[in-house]
């Protein structure tokens, strides 16, 4: 359940940001002949709306309908008192209360004579709510996670500054973890609570607790930490989720030069190419690449994987996420940074 | 093990039921059903678990990082990662044949899955699992009573956080921080903070908390899977007149409500007796959908299971239950107000399992300096 802090930051992403995806979003509606598109969400599939309205629920679910004109509908069974909240944190669209929202979808595209529906990951979509639509309208129904995948794909300053500030979170939030750690929950409770105390809306935390046995994460806190672990921080800011995984050691001489490898891979990832390759250049010398995968949002998704050394990125992404291990002086490291946030208006140029 | 007391629960019922097979849907916001057939808790994207008759479980996940993580976390299931989810199970259930399978939970199941799976269609699972969910077995009931402490602890860490001057996300930030350190993996939490203005509990909204304040929350601790809840209400400085006056009201409530709890009444009882405390004070407004939405609720792998404490809720409780009752509403003089205890319905009645006294408890204003 996300219980972070979530509200409408205006100064960091602004209505004009939002109305902006949602104009790009409705031209692509138009020129596909599609009356409108729909996007489910609950707090774990909630990036393709949080992406066209700022807003992720903190729990139960939701549909938002954007036709081809006007404000895009947010749809819930959620009571018209937490409908209040809603407004309050995102003032991006109407919001409609049903207990059926699918039925209240129908009523919508009814009204505008629709014929075709766009859904995103419609085979995803709660077989419910397609059933409530379809018991009030007999819309032609397709699956349109192709188009939805193209729009979203180009990056806006607004996203991309929002996963730098995230990163910082984890970043700094690191330093409040104790290497001398015992066990994995010493080590993550404090870092949880720098990362909630900066005003994050979630935080995961898993830890691959001894690398020289498994690189394999975990989310238990009872785990007893080896002479060198992982923590793997996923942290959401503002709907925008960033991964930061960084090793450590409590053996002084290999923590220091852990530390010097993250500030390598922090100086080099900003301006790595999100192309669905890993740069010769990007690990420390000496190091022997082990396996590396791109995460970046995709669909409801906020982070899925969408590229390793088997399969190529299929499509843009707006940013991502590079996650390696490696070895190196005889220690495996597991290092994860965004990447892909190179100059915004070179990349504005190159699309 | 308790994942293997669940599965033959399960794998009993189906045989009783006459199923041949079982698919059950979960995400990190609705996991009981995966959970109860394959252990695991999953966090993020979708998973889906296939459970036949002679007691065969896969658990198919579409996140490369859960799937990594199930691996280590329950060796025991045979677990898949598939990108592609709805059609992987798909195929699996096709070669499954003409035979009885069922699947839930109904509302949450994917479109994609059924479409497929065309005229012969999945039973609907959801009654079958609801029961297995709602009455537990011995050592489930374990687990709860083990969530239970924590969530006394917990709130104790709220207590002593929370201070004038503090930001609402900053206690939440203790709160984690501390069950982190404790090994619990997830907590379900709102918070509500000021006075009449405030009808209801949300995430965090960035209030600073102040003298005069009421500051509410629900606290539900997962430990092995099972959620136990507690929810209070505290005072930033002295209690008024009107906020002591409220929260005897609420406290009659919910007393009256856990006194009616025992095997063989309905969940409409229980939300009558505290319901009826409210009509006596002439607040009987503030009980309905417009300003509360449950008045308890079914507690373990869900924050939120059945049955619904409400009046029109015909569920008979059971033995072997878990609960928690809660009068939580808004009042028009002081604005929304929490109050509520968990519980095991045993033979003779509840068993509660919060601890923590029930009062209204203030917090010294002179604390929020230091």
């Amino acid at each position: 359940m996300r219980h972070g802090l979530i509200q409408w930051r205006e100064n960091e992403l602004s209505l004009a940001d939002v109305k902006a995806r949602q104009a790009r979003l409705q031209q692509a509606i138009a020129a596909a002949g599609l009356d409108g598109v729909l996007i489910y969400t609950n707090h774990v599939r909630s990036a393709g709306v949080t992406w066209v309205s700022g807003f992720t629920p903190y729990w139960s679910d939701g549909l938002v309908l954007v036709l081809r004109e006007g404000l895009p509908i947010f749809l819930t069974a959620l009571s018209k008192r937490v409908g209040e909240w809603v407004k309050s944190v995102a003032p991006t669209f109407e919001v409609a209360h049903s207990p059926f929202p699918g039925k209240l979808a129908g009523e919508r595209l009814a009204r505008v004579g629709a014929k075709r529906l766009g859904v995103v990951e419609l085979d995803r979509m709660p077989g419910g709510v397609v059933d409530e639509i379809l018991s009030i309208l007999p819309v032609e129904l397709s699956d349109v996670t192709d188009l939805f995948t193209a729009v979203r794909g180009q990056a806006d300053r607004a996203e991309l500054d929002l996963v730098r500030h995230t990163d910082t979170i984890a970043r700094e939030a690191f330093k409040a973890g104790d290497v001398a750690s015992k066990s994995a929950g010493d080590f993550t409770g404090p870092v949880e609570r720098a990362v909630r105390l900066a005003g994050a809306e979630e935080c995961y935390v898993a830890v691959a607790p001894d690398l020289s046995r498994d690189r394999r994460f975990i989310r238990t806190g009872r785990a007893e930490l080896g002479r060198t672990f992982a923590v793997r921080l996923s942290v959401a800011y503002n709907g925008v989720w960033v991964r930061r995984v960084d090793t450590f050691s409590s053996v002084s001489e290999i923590g220091a030069r852990l530390s010097s490898v993250s500030a390598a891979l922090d100086r080099a990832s900003p301006a790595h190419p999100v192309d669905g390759s890993i740069s010769a250049f990007y690990l420390p010398d000496g190091a022997r690449l082990l396996d590396w995968h791109i995460e970046a949002p995709y669909g409801t998704r906020p982070l899925k994987v969408v590229a390793d050394a088997e399969t190529p990125l299929a499509a843009p992404v707006p940013y991502a996420i590079l996650t390696t291990a490696f070895s190196l002086d005889g220690e495996t490291i597991v290092a994860s940074r965004p990447v892909g946030l190179g100059d915004i208006s070179l990349r504005e140029a190159a699309e | 093990m308790i994942g293997e007391i669940r599965k033959k629960r399960l794998v009993e019922a189906m045989l009783e039921a006459g199923l041949d097979g079982l698919v059950l849907y979960g995400n990190a916001w609705q996991n009981d059903y995966l959970r109860y057939a394959a252990d695991f808790g999953i966090l993020e994207g979708e998973g889906l678990a296939v459970v036949t008759r002679d007691g065969d479980v896969t658990l198919y996940l579409d996140d490369e990082l859960e799937g990594e993580r199930a691996a280590v976390e329950c060796p025991e299931v045979k677990t898949v990662i598939a990108d592609d989810l709805v059609g992987t199970v798909s195929g699996v259930v096709a070669r499954l044949g003409n035979s009885r399978i069922a699947a839930g939970p109904k509302r949450h199941l994917p479109y994609g899955l059924a479409a497929r799976r065309g005229d012969l269609r999945f039973e609907d699972a959801t009654a079958l699992v609801d029961r297995l969910l709602m009455v537990k077995s011995a050592d489930e009931l374990n687990a709860v009573r083990s969530a239970a402490r924590l969530a006394d602890e917990g709130y104790a860490v709220f207590r002593n956080a929370a201070a004038a001057g503090k930001k609402d996300y900053e206690l939440i930030a203790e709160i984690e921080s501390f069950f982190r350190n404790e090994g619990v993996d997830d907590n379900f939490m709102i918070i509500g903070v000021g006075g009449p203005e405030v009808r209801g509990m949300a995430p965090p909204l960035g209030k600073v908390l102040k003298p005069g304040d009421l500051v509410t929350t629900e606290l539900t601790p997962c430990v092995n899977g099972y959620y136990v809840q507690i929810c209070r209400t505290l005072v930033i400085g002295e209690p008024n007149e009107a906020q002591r006056k409220v929260f005897g009201i609420y406290n009659d409530a919910l007393e009256a409500g856990l006194a009616v709890v025992r095997p063989g009444v309905t969940a409409a009882d229980i939300a009558r007796a505290e319901n009826d405390i409210f009509r006596a004070h002439g607040l009987g407004e503030y009980v309905t959908s417009e300003y509360t939405r449950v008045r308890g609720h079914g507690l373990g792998l869900f924050p939120d299971t059945k049955p619904h404490i409400l009046e029109d809720v015909t569920t008979v409780i059971e033995e072997g239950m878990s609960l928690i009752v809660h009068p939580n509403t808004y009042n028009p003089e002081i604005g929304y107000f929490v109050h509520g205890d968990s519980l095991i319905v045993r033979a003779d009645g509840p068993e509660i399992l919060t601890k923590t006294p029930r009062e209204l408890f203030s917090v010294g204003v002179r604390r929020a300096a230091a």
